[in-house]
């Protein structure tokens, strides 16, 4: 990439950083990664009773099924969405298309923003938590400094970061292509939610999927009805769970920067 | 200029009755949704439950039928069709109509809004009562489409196949079905226009309708992990709805799949009246909602 | 120059010995939403020097503009602009600027910074963007407003910043979509005499105005356009000479305009002869100009009539849109 397209790329993602994500109209997505840090901070300053395997258990839960399920998923769905449907709201895209930049570019640029926004807000509201977790125990330093504490302590950033970029690049495409992403992205939320019980083949259809064996810690399995649909899958080694998942970000944004060939700008009214 | 020909006079004409004014707003806004070919495919999808459920109904009741399926003419149907049976359905419905209204009711009060269309509304004898009936008409016609009215069909095909034995039996899940349906369709209608007169964007009311109901649920869930208790399931609406229709339906506790989101290890149930009243909350704060967004003015801050 | 039917288009060749490099080119070009039709089958050439695009709401006109500056694409034909295409971007945006109808901007933005980041994504410096968009701003007349957020603005100031923006990386075309719109008289004037500099300094300058006699005054060149169809294009004299359908209009000033109005009525070419209201002058239709300029001159060589001025009355651009697209004009 030549010096100049470096600058542009640059520039789009300081602009992007500027007017989506240092904004009040952000605050939200601060609230959904710091909501359970706060929980867990009240349960630790009333109740400390609580023993280090138990409040391990717990937080592969919260982190896996919240998380990983519920905050990233809607958080990356507002972030990334409103890099392409938010301008387009705005009546502004014409101002990016009518630069000398690619399209191609502004693609990338875009994808970049939102995935330092998403990593950095969820990344350290699941850092939070995890540290909040394991210092309001008597033995939770020596946890946090031994090396089954730091190795967690990567897995779960290592993990977040993977899922901000695996939904962001869904959510980029799915914000370009229709107006309105909510719907594709209830139905993604669906599928995602439905994994567990999908074949093995299409269970490689789900960003969840990949994310799932590089946990640190296996969650307690579905009891139940659910548990009798639940279909186990293939066990997935890591180097193949992180190649497969980046491998998957490349060709949604290969798709992506394809399809924003074709864009046209036709505001409309809403 | 002189005005020296006055050929403006007032309308003398008849004019329509009051109280039907408010269903100008559904019919223009059928004919903006059922534009889209994806939705109206969408729309009769939501159906197949319905036709499923009626060729079950038809099965239970016909050993003959049975016999065509493979099944022996004596041999009892695994389940019978009373309480659980529309309980069930009605989970299936609800869950599909739920897309239905992030679909359609954000595109309902959000657009007037972001186009300054209020002021049009109610400069005319239209009130806001009207205009927030007319469009909560809208979304009660569509989800009752999908859930009261085809299982109200049932229950009387039911009741007409299985005879008058059942019909007796059975009195009160008409009242069940009715209850149900209508408590489920006026909080999904007023939490769906609250919320799109809340954010005005469509695709922001769409996302905060999605994201309400999965992030409660999900904080509810971190809740009852860390604190080690029940109470966190008031946050996932989904579950308070199952408890109001299970006490309806007078069903037993059953394993759903909510059962993932409030807390592998925690049995209890929260008590019926403590559901009603997190709904009844609900309400007022759509309600409240609704009352400070929806005015005639718009405030312009230079 | 040529009034063009929805027809048969002619081949394109170079306009007037120019290449194309030099030229904004449409060859058969058409543009369809869907069922509704945008524009069909133009063919233009358009030289440097100001452009202006002429026709009713909805004729076409903002899709034109769109189509040569890649907002949209075209259903059939090709658009080529000074030799480049919107297919590529980091050539064809740097010489081609926009200031589109769209009265919105990104959330939160000052004038400055709506400049400035423009100029940054055209990849350059922090330094040299600050001071091209301190030029840019002078030349809008917007330098003491751009610190403030543009959603205070006023009609006009918001119009002025948007055309500084198209103006900043000084492009070799510009396309205005309606900028005079919500500007006052004194800086409707400015951006006029702005648009004629430009013109001469060999840009290309495509703009659309509804306000015809502004047209008239910087255009060199006109486009009539209407449902869809380029009707006519050229110089406004040339297209007028082109509509023989209509009668020339021509106003002559006479102390005599009886003795004039006379000898028209037996001329068989004068369909119609009125003195004006203040007796001084007669306004002549005439389906030969030609024959009527010989028989003035006879008249005023031979029979000593007296003649203070003669003037066309309809070879503007107000006329020939009424003649053309107004309830006069031919319709396609």
């Amino acid at each position: 990439m030549n010096a100049i397209r470096r600058a542009q790329l640059a520039t789009v993602v300081r602009l992007e950083l500027k007017k989506n994500f240092f904004r009040l109209c952000g605050l939200w997505v601060y609230l959904l990664a710091f909501a359970p840090a706060f929980i867990i901070l009240m349960h630790g300053i009333f109740d400390r009773a609580d023993s280090h395997d138990d409040d391990t258990q717990v937080l592969a839960v919260i982190f896996q099924m919240y998380y990983l399920r519920v905050g990233i998923f809607i958080g990356c769905l507002g972030i990334f969405t409103r890099l392409f449907r938010g301008d387009v709201m705005e009546r502004s895209l014409h101002y990016y298309f009518l630069a000398p930049i690619r399209r191609e570019v502004l693609v990338l640029g875009k994808w970049l923003a939102g995935a330092t926004a998403a990593s950095f807000v969820f990344g350290l509201g699941v850092m939070t938590s995890f540290l909040i977790l394991y210092l309001h125990q008597r033995d939770g330093m020596a946890f946090l400094t031994s090396a089954q504490g730091v190795k967690h302590f990567w897995a779960y950033l290592g993990v977040t970061v993977l899922a901000t970029l695996g939904y962001g690049s869904l959510f980029l495409l799915t914000g370009m292509l229709f107006r309105n992403p909510i719907i594709p992205a209830v139905v993604i939320g669906s599928w995602e939610a439905a994994n567990h019980i999908l074949p093995n083949l299409l269970k490689k259809f789900s960003v969840i999927f990949y994310l799932e064996p590089l946990c640190p810690v296996e969650m307690p399995a579905e009891r139940g009805l659910i548990g009798l649909f639940m279909l186990p899958a293939d066990p997935l080694p890591p180097w193949l769970a992180v190649t497969g998942l980046l491998a998957f970000c490349a060709l949604v944004l290969a798709y992506t920067a394809y399809k924003i060939r074709e864009v046209e700008i036709s505001y409309g009214t809403d | 200029m002189a005005v020296y020909k006055r050929a403006y006079k007032p309308y003398t004409g008849s004019l329509t009755p009051t109280w039907s004014r408010f269903l100008i707003l559904p019919r223009y806004a059928f004919r903006t949704v059922f534009r889209s070919k994806i939705l109206t495919g969408y729309f009769v999808l939501c159906f197949v439950p319905f036709i499923v459920s009626l060729a079950i109904i038809y099965l239970y009741n016909n050993p003959i039928a049975r016999t065509l399926i493979g099944m022996r003419e004596d041999q009892n149907f695994p389940f019978s069709i009373g309480g659980r049976f529309f309980y069930y359905l009605l989970r299936i419905q609800a869950g599909m109509a739920f897309l239905l209204n992030i679909w359609v009711g954000p595109t309902l009060v959000s657009p007037d809004l972001v186009n300054n269309a209020l002021p049009l509304y109610l400069s005319r004898p239209f009130s806001r009562t009207e205009y927030v009936i007319g469009k909560m008409s809208v979304l009660f016609m569509l989800l009752g489409g999908i859930t009261l009215i085809p299982d109200l069909l049932l229950y009387g095909i039911q009741a007409t196949l299985a005879g008058g034995g059942w019909f007796m039996s059975h009195l009160d899940l008409a009242g069940a079905i009715v209850a149900s349906s209508l408590i489920w369709i006026a909080l999904m209608s007023l939490l769906s226009l609250a919320m799109s007169a809340w954010v005005k964007w469509r695709i922001a009311a769409s996302g905060l309708l999605f994201g309400f109901f999965v992030v409660t649920a999900g904080f509810g869930a971190i809740f009852n992990e860390v604190v080690r208790t029940y109470w966190g399931k008031v946050l996932n609406i989904d579950y308070v709805f199952s408890v109001i229709w299970q006490d309806l339906f007078n069903v037993s506790t059953v394993t759903g799949i909510s059962r993932r989101w409030v807390g592998t290890f925690r049995e209890q149930d929260v008590p019926v009246g403590i559901a009603w009243l997190v709904l009844a909350a609900l309400c007022s704060a759509a309600l409240f909602m609704l009352n400070k967004r929806l005015r005639a003015r718009e405030v312009v801050r230079g | 120059m040529s009034t063009q039917t929805a027809i048969m288009q002619p081949p394109i060749t170079a306009f007037a010995g120019r290449p194309e490099s030099e030229l904004i080119l449409f060859e058969n070009v058409s543009k369809f939403y869907g069922d509704v039709l945008g524009v069909n089958r133009v063919s233009l050439q358009i030289a440097p020097g100001v452009t202006s695009l002429v026709g009713p709401n909805g004729a076409g006109k903002t899709t034109l503009m769109n189509l040569m500056t890649g907002l949209i694409w075209p259903t059939r034909g090709r658009i080529r602009v000074l030799g480049s295409s919107p297919s590529d971007p980091e050539k064809f945006f740097r010489m081609v600027g926009y200031c589109t109808q769209f009265d919105s901007f990104a959330r939160g933005v000052t004038g400055y910074e709506f400049i400035y980041d423009t100029l940054r994504l055209h990849g350059m410096s922090a330094a040299d963007a600050r001071r091209r968009t301190i030029d840019t701003l002078e030349r809008v007349n917007m330098t003491e407003a751009s610190r403030r957020k543009v959603a205070g603005y006023s009609k006009g100031m918001r119009q002025r910043i948007r055309l500084g923006q198209a103006l900043a990386h000084h492009p070799r075309v510009l396309v205005l979509d309606e900028p005079l719109n919500g500007l006052d008289p004194m800086a409707r004037a400015e951006c006029m005499a702005l648009f004629q500099s430009l013109g001469r300094e060999g840009l290309h300058v495509i703009l659309s105005s509804h306000i015809l006699h502004e047209v008239d005054r910087i255009s060199d060149q006109v486009v009539f356009i209407q449902s869809g169809y380029v009707v006519a294009e050229g110089n406004v004299h040339g297209v007028r000479d082109e509509v023989t359908d209509q009668p020339v209009q021509i106003l002559v000033r006479s102390p005599e305009p009886n003795r004039l109005a006379s000898k028209l009525f037996t001329q068989d070419h004068v369909t119609e002869a009125k003195i004006t209201d203040d007796r001084r002058g007669v306004l002549v239709r005439t389906r030969d100009s030609n024959r009527f300029y010989d028989l003035l001159n006879r008249m005023v060589v031979e029979e000593g009539l007296e003649v203070e001025a003669v003037t066309p009355a309809d070879d503007d651009v107000n006329s020939v849109y009424q003649y053309l697209i107004g309830s006069e004009g031919a319709s396609i």
